[in-house]
């Protein structure tokens, strides 16, 4: 037992280690920085805008109707949150090792006596980390310029929502990674991804204005039961299912993506290992 | 004395080629040798020969696909993490470290990987620094350090956990004479003689395996030829002489090969080029019986630069042994044997 302690002592250690090395990195390049949280403001700005034009102020009947509060400043800006979280999974974990490879110190990490899964927790940690950051800025700044109109106590129990669609995130996040050890060109995975779930995800827009099959599909996303269930508690989105249900739903997601993920990254890395790869770039 | 590394019948292939026309290629084949604790061991071979191949086995970042590594007595594959807590790896590419971190930072990012932490981290880093000469750079990135630096940073790194087997591929590749010899000398004097480090040093350079290796095994094609003592391999070669040409202007490398070799006694021949300039090695039991006859056949195609007669080197050795040189230009090799 007091081995074992040591033990997770040591890859704890190890994952905040690899958050903070990669905070210095970053903040080297302060420009990049400076970008990384500008960027999903200037994102978000014009679907806002877009909205208030097309609805002729920024309370919707229709959108009234379909989810039970016509707010869609407040709607489309939670729902935009979200991408940081797929950016997160899809492009900050899932190019992290491919970075190091291209760096050429992925070997040297991996020599090291951790196991790989261990350094997969390290970039989910920088990454959440990392977003989260870049996440406040947007609300921040689009709270000070609109006045977003949320329940605050609904803020806890969205925070514990996205704590559990995060494991389900690590998963993918944990599965590009390996891929885009073996396709050089991973981005492409990322962007069809990204691409999917940005439709079938509610990001801008209600579930229910999507066709019944797309539908059907975004109920294996977890970011769908992230996003409706926080607009659920901050703004009293309809959500056509319970909270329980949700959480149900995206605990078995957690596990099913992190599984799969922690499988992918397993044969990935056996794969590579039998085949020399690890260092190629 | 115990056994430190066991490599037992290791065979690593890669496939090569594009779809139908796939084939495997033996980066290393059927290698066997043991290394014993606190043993200076060097894997001498030119480049391709399958020596880092070998080094990424040891080191878990590869998977055979036959044979048996160990560790200090335990299998290499079903004791990844045991065998990696034993190891310190240094490899000779610059960008094994972070370039945009300073030295400390590497060092402290990495004594977190390697389990250190606290004092206990912050004490082996202020030694090593201090070891290595390195405390006045210690805050710098190190993208403003040298290639030596680095190189000593990344020897740093490998000492941190103080392991018991250091596995140095190609340490001193492509730095200048002066951290060469420092280099060479901390090997010896610092971590094998002081420390009792079991080291495995791959190298191409013979007279760094000549100095510092107390055992050699000789890899070529991945294979592994010979171990032996340098003493040993000098004493069992039964040639004493080397004759060197250096030549210009030679048309038909080959066929002034063919040539020489069919003069009296002559074992071996090789030739490289470079800048239009051949050398010529000629390995015989005694040179001067075929001075002329080869003075003669090297002028009906060019012109003598220069002539040397010497005693055999490792690397004299290895070519007698291989057939091949342990230098660079690999591609330009023209080896040519009596049997």
């Amino acid at each position: 037992m007091k081995q074992f302690i040591k033990q997770m002592k040591h890859y704890a250690r190890a994952v905040w280690a690899e958050n903070i090395k990669e905070w210095k990195v970053e903040l080297t390049y302060k420009p990049d920085f400076i970008r990384g949280l500008i960027d999903p403001l200037v994102y978000a700005l014009p679907y806002l805008l877009y909205g208030i034009a097309l609805v002729g102020g920024r309370n919707s009947k229709t959108l009234q109707g379909l989810v039970g509060s016509g707010d869609i400043i407040t709607f489309v800006t939670l729902g935009y949150v979200f991408i940081g979280f797929l950016n997160m999974a899809l492009w900050a974990m899932g190019f992290s090792l491919r970075k190091e490879q291209y760096w050429g110190t992925l070997e040297s990490v991996f020599a090291a006596p951790v196991p790989r899964w261990v350094f997969a927790m390290g970039m989910a940690a920088h990454s959440t980390l990392h977003q989260g950051l870049m996440i406040s800025v947007q609300l921040l700044v689009i709270n000070l310029i609109f006045k977003l109109t949320i329940n605050p106590a609904g803020i806890l129990p969205s925070l514990l929502v996205v704590a559990v669609m995060l494991i389900a995130l690590y998963g993918l996040g944990m599965m590009i990674a390996s891929v885009t050890l073996v396709l050089k060109q991973g981005q492409l995975v990322s962007e069809a991804l990204s691409g999917i779930m940005m439709i079938i995800t509610p990001i801008a827009y209600p579930l229910a204005v999507l066709p019944l099959f797309l539908r059907k599909a975004a109920m294996f996303i977890p970011t769908t039961y992230g996003i409706m269930t926080v607009r659920h508690f901050l703004m009293g989105e309809n959500m056509g299912f319970s909270v329980a249900t949700s959480f149900f739903r995206l605990a078995l997601l957690g596990i099913a993506w992190v599984t799969f993920g922690i499988i992918i990254f397993e044969i990935i890395d056996q794969r590579t290992r039998r085949t020399g790869t690890i260092s190629h770039y | 004395m115990s056994v430190a590394i066991e490599v037992k019948d290791v065979v690593k292939k890669f496939r090569r080629g594009r779809r139908l026309k796939k084939r495997d290629i033996f980066a290393v084949d059927k290698a066997t040798f043991d290394i014993e604790e606190g043993e200076l061991f060097g894997l001498l071979g030119p480049n391709g020969a399958g020596k880092t191949t070998l080094v990424r086995c040891l080191a878990t970042l590869l998977i055979q696909d036959e044979g048996t590594i160990k560790i200090m007595g335990k299998d290499i594959y079903s004791n990844s993490l045991y065998c990696r807590r034993q190891i310190g790896l240094v490899t000779s590419g610059e960008r094994t470290l972070y370039w945009k971190l300073s030295g400390r930072d590497n060092l402290k990012f990495f004594a977190a990987l390697y389990g250190l932490d606290g004092k206990e981290r912050d004490m082996r880093i202020e030694y090593l620094m201090e070891l290595l000469d390195l405390k006045d750079v210690q805050n710098e990135r190190i993208e403003k350090y040298s290639s030596g630096m680095k190189q000593k940073i990344s020897l740093a790194r490998a000492l941190l956990h103080d392991p018991k087997v250091l596995l140095l591929d190609e340490p001193t590749l492509g730095l200048d004479p002066q951290f060469s010899r420092f280099l060479r000398n901390f090997i010896k004097n610092s971590l094998n003689k002081e420390q009792k480090k079991t080291i495995l040093l791959t190298t191409h350079y013979m007279d760094e395996a000549d100095e510092l290796c107390e055992r050699i095994a000789f890899i070529n094609r991945g294979k592994i030829v010979d171990v032996k003592t340098p003493y040993e391999y000098k004493r069992d070669l039964p040639h004493t002489e080397v004759l060197e040409l250096r030549c210009s202007g030679i048309q038909n490398c080959d066929e002034l090969l063919k040539q020489l070799q069919s003069l009296n006694s002559v074992e071996k021949t090789t030739a490289n080029s470079v800048d239009h300039v051949t050398n010529i090695k000629i390995i015989l039991p005694r040179a001067e019986p075929i001075l002329s006859d080869t003075i003669e056949l090297v002028r009906k195609q060019g012109k003598i630069l220069g002539i040397n007669v010497e005693q055999p080197t490792l690397e004299d050795v290895f070519i007698y042994v291989t057939g091949t040189r342990l230098s660079e230009d690999t591609a330009e090799e023209r080896p040519a044997t009596k049997d």
